[in-house]
């Protein structure tokens, strides 16, 4: 097919079919029997729990399965007419652009200009073209204030647009983003969805999106495939994936979903827009009763931690920030504290200091023993056995804390992402989990990155017995007798109105709010729970309180 | 935290330079510096990198190159006291050492000591500007079509050193962090460990270079060409360093001699190099746009003349408000 059919949308971006793949001395196949076909245009939506074959359908697309992973393959792969299981991902890198999860290991070049000219160039494109090329997809991307910035000093945010600009530069048909929000802050999340959008409507970018927060891109998709075990087991409408779902697979339901299926309302919405013109068709007003959920006695206790003008001060190489400005903060035993905030608002640094790795520069501090779990649990796995990282019977105890007492024998690597998570978690505990011993603050820094919602549930789980929820607490598993306060960094709002009764959201290193959940994350737009954005109500955030007061309305 | 040897992107001349035209400069002087035992033109040499690193706006690298620098100097100047016993003029016997032998300290061996490190120290400043002002990526590019395979493993070393250092402290607050009853993290597993996530992150890292397209074999397009208006200053001020240099060991001007009795030559000849190879610390200095001060108000300032004309005018006024001709 020539090149001008290819452009005006005669061949598929992407057409698989019955493709069968298996990594290298794997026991299990990643994918099985999968077909599918993407229309030029076409903005996709990828869904499924963690290793259900997402990620790899999106490399065999991009041509790194198998042709840099290696591994058994079978079936057909064709990108804008080129054969993926012969060309090999350069080739097909002027058809297909890549975004991975971690924006961090996408970019080899020391400054954003020269990353995002890097495929023009070894594509043979002449000088001028490549100048044109990277203004123009910088303009595209609004980066152009970023070009003459070296990469390590760019922010999460701002180093996946420009890998986003870098995979955008040959103007493919077809860009494949595997969980490209999972680092961001709901704005810059937010922003980078409706970018992809926009990209799609006017450069005709056919996507395929695979993400694990589908509330926040569901509106903008065509259409969605679903994932399961290796297979593809649904594929069509929005509002037909989320009547799948709700039948069959309810984890991978929306909360505004689940509002309505609570209540009864049918179509399902894939958005607020939808959910707000459902409910404004049956007729539902403004409910003017909130009832708000318990909010601890602050004099009820003493504080476990107490900040008091608290300044810290970071070296970023040439010059020193102050990253954290003022913070006044107390945390009593067992709260369930959520903290908040855009990326560089000062929220891990505040953990970090907490758990004394930083040091204040001005200020006071006042805290018990912290156990932090940082941003990257495999940090704290450098054995090649579970039951070496955890040694005798208090590593047992700790083990059995996590659920994870069966695993003794496992290599870390071999675990899943949830299990790495908890591991890490048990071996900042170890040693200190009963009475006396049990640390003041638990402290965990962004632990549901790349997480699914099932893993994510038995987090909440975890979280709520170690603050001592009677409700969470498996007595056999724990012996713990007193609550730990929890302080979870995150930038996921459904995450946080599930295990937290408060937030503290972080702004420019000053705290900005700091309040009962339900009153924070439905005050606002960006820190706000879909099921908040849609009902608008003070204090209504879970599709549970939402389909209370909607159950009201409607009798 | 970010070395301040790292290559930090700035409007200044030796950044927007070509990669050729600043190692050319830079090159000069260690060259000069390597020619010459002279210690007043090895100071010079110094002079010179540092004051190219002040003007080109990397005083964190040249701060961190001279405490570096200067502690070498020192260790040098230190260690040939005590490994060499030439010179005349003994200031210590220290008796009979193991391994050293008999140990005489002598102002020769210090002197010559002191000459190894500033030559040290000089290089050491002028490599920390080119690491600080020349972006890697342009030179990558220039060694490309000649070496594409070095080009790549520079490439990958370029990216993944600081991401290593980086993961190293992370595994190191980890480490820190762990509960009393989990096991201690050693240094070997934290070794191991951090040597398997840097070989992890290399294989990320080179799939992303296999998505742009680094496996091609297509013809490479010529590098755009990255002459500024500053690259001929720098080849000519390196040219006339080298010429300088070579004509003053032809004359003479690197008149030193620490043994058996120090001689340092201070001649017209030596001067006028020292002289020159400081001078050419200056050649990244840039000179703004010339700018004339105007009001806020954007109206244009008065001068002295204006104000006068002014004033007669208003004299003019009054003086036919009165009634009064004037004369």
């Amino acid at each position: 097919m020539s090149e001008l059919a290819i452009r005006r949308g005669a061949a598929p971006a992407l057409a698989v079919r019955g493709l069968d793949y298996s990594y290298p001395r794997a026991t299990q196949p990643a994918l099985i029997d999968v077909s599918l076909e993407i229309a030029p245009g076409e903005f996709v939506l990828l869904a499924g729990r963690s290793a259900s074959g997402k990620s790899t359908l999106l490399k065999a697309a991009c041509g790194l399965v198998p042709h840099f992973h290696g591994g058994e393959i079978d079936g057909e792969v064709r990108v804008a007419e080129l054969d993926a299981l012969e060309a090999g991902p350069g080739e097909l890198a002027a058809a297909v652009g890549y975004l991975a999860q971690d924006p961090e290991t996408q970019v080899v070049s020391t400054t954003v200009a020269a990353e995002i000219e890097l495929p023009l160039e070894m594509r043979g494109d002449a000088p001028a073209d490549r100048a044109r090329a990277v203004e123009e997809v910088a303009l595209a991307l609004a980066v152009p204030h970023l070009l003459d910035r070296a990469v390590d000093t760019l922010s999460g945010g701002e180093l996946q647009r420009v890998a986003l600009a870098a995979a955008l530069v040959t103007r493919p048909r077809l860009i494949l983003l595997d969980e490209p929000t999972s680092q961001l802050d709901p704005v810059a999340g937010d922003e980078l969805i409706w970018l992809l959008r926009r990209l799609n409507e006017e450069w005709g970018v056919a996507v395929l999106l695979a993400e694990h927060r589908l509330e926040r891109c569901l509106a903008a998709a065509d259409r969605v495939v679903a994932m399961v075990d290796g297979g593809v087991a649904f594929d069509g409408r929005p509002a037909g994936f989320l009547e799948w779902a709700h039948e069959r697979h309810a984890a991978l339901t929306t909360p505004a979903a689940r509002l309505f299926s609570l209540v009864g309302l049918t179509p399902l919405p894939v958005g607020v827009r939808d959910a707000r013109q459902t409910l404004r068709g049956t007729g539902i007003g403004h409910p003017l009763h909130i009832a708000s959920r318990r909010v601890p006695d602050p004099r009820s206790s003493d504080p476990v931690l107490r900040a008091q003008n608290l300044w810290v001060e970071l070296d970023r190489g040439e010059e020193l920030r102050d990253v954290l400005r003022g913070i006044d903060l107390e945390v009593r035993p067992g709260e369930r504290i959520a903290l908040m905030g855009r990326n560089g608002a000062g929220k891990s640094t505040l953990l970090r200091t907490a758990a004394g790795l930083h040091e204040a520069v001005a200020g006071k501090l006042d805290v018990g023993s912290v156990a932090l779990l940082t941003q990257n649990p495999s940090d704290y796995l450098v054995r090649e056995r579970v039951g070496d990282e955890l040694p005798g019977e208090e590593g047992m105890s700790a083990l059995r804390m996590v659920g994870l007492e069966h695993a003794v024998d496992a290599d870390p690597r071999d675990l899943s992402g949830g299990e790495r998570q908890r591991l890490a978690l048990a071996i900042a505990l170890a040693g200190r989990m009963e009475g006396e011993l049990l640390p003041a603050v638990v402290a965990l820094d962004e632990p549901t990155r790349g997480m699914d919602r099932a893993r994510k549930d038995e987090l909440v789980a975890l979280i709520r017995s170690l603050a001592g929820d009677v409700a969470f607490v498996d007595k056999e598993a724990t012996k713990a007798t007193r609550a730990a306060a929890v302080v979870v960094a995150t930038h996921d709002v459904e995450f946080a109105s599930a295990f937290a009764e408060r937030v503290v959201l972080l702004g420019e290193g000053v705290v900005i709010a700091d309040g009962p959940m339900e009153e924070i994350l439905s005050g606002g737009w960006y820190f706000a729970t879909e099921v908040a954005r849609v009902l608008d109500l003070p204090g209504i955030v879970t599709p549970e309180q939402g389909a209370a007061v909607l159950k009201g309305e409607l009798e | 935290m970010k070395s301040p040897f790292a290559y930090k992107p700035r409007r200044g001349s030796l950044q927007n330079a070509s990669p050729g035209a600043a190692v050319s400069y830079l090159g000069a002087i260690v060259v000069v510096a390597f020619l010459y035992l002279n210690p007043l033109v090895l100071l010079a040499a110094g002079a010179a990198a540092t004051l190219a690193g002040v003007l080109a706006g990397a005083r964190a690298a040249v701060r961190a190159a001279l405490r570096m620098g200067l502690s070498l100097a020192l260790l040098v100047a230190l260690v040939n006291a005590l490994v060499t016993s030439r010179g005349e003029t003994v200031i210590a016997r220290l008796g009979d050492w193991p391994l050293f032998g008999r140990v005489d300290v002598t102002v020769e061996a210090i002197v010559a000591g002191v000459s190894y490190g500033l030559l040290a120290a000089a290089t050491i400043v002028a490599f920390a500007v080119y690491s600080s002002c020349v972006d890697p990526d342009r030179v990558l590019r220039v060694l490309r079509p000649f070496a594409g395979r070095s080009a790549l493993t520079a490439t990958l070393v370029s990216r993944l050193v600081p991401v290593a250092a980086a993961d190293a402290g992370r595994l190191r607050d980890a480490a820190a962090l762990r509960g009393p009853a989990a096991a201690p993290v050693g240094k070997a597993p934290l070794a191991r460990r951090l040597l398997a996530g840097s070989l992890d992150r290399a294989v990320d890292v080179a799939a992303t270079l296999e998505l742009r397209g680094y496996s091609l074999e297509a013809p490479r397009a010529r590098s755009r060409r990255s002459h500024s208006r500053y690259d001929r200053r720098f080849y000519s001020v390196a040219a006339i360093l080298l010429l300088t240099a070579i004509a003053g060991k032809l004359v003479g001007a690197d008149d030193f001699q620490a043994y058996p009795t120090i001689s340092i030559g201070f001649g017209p000849t030596t001067l006028a190099v020292a002289a020159i190879v400081s001078l050419s610390g200056l050649a990244p200095l840039r000179h703004g746009p010339k700018r004339r001060i105007q009001p806020a108000d954007g109206t244009k300032r008065r001068t002295r003349r204006d104000r006068s004309s002014r004033r007669r005018r208003r004299l003019d006024q009054s003086a036919r408000r009165s009634g009064a001709a004037r004369v």
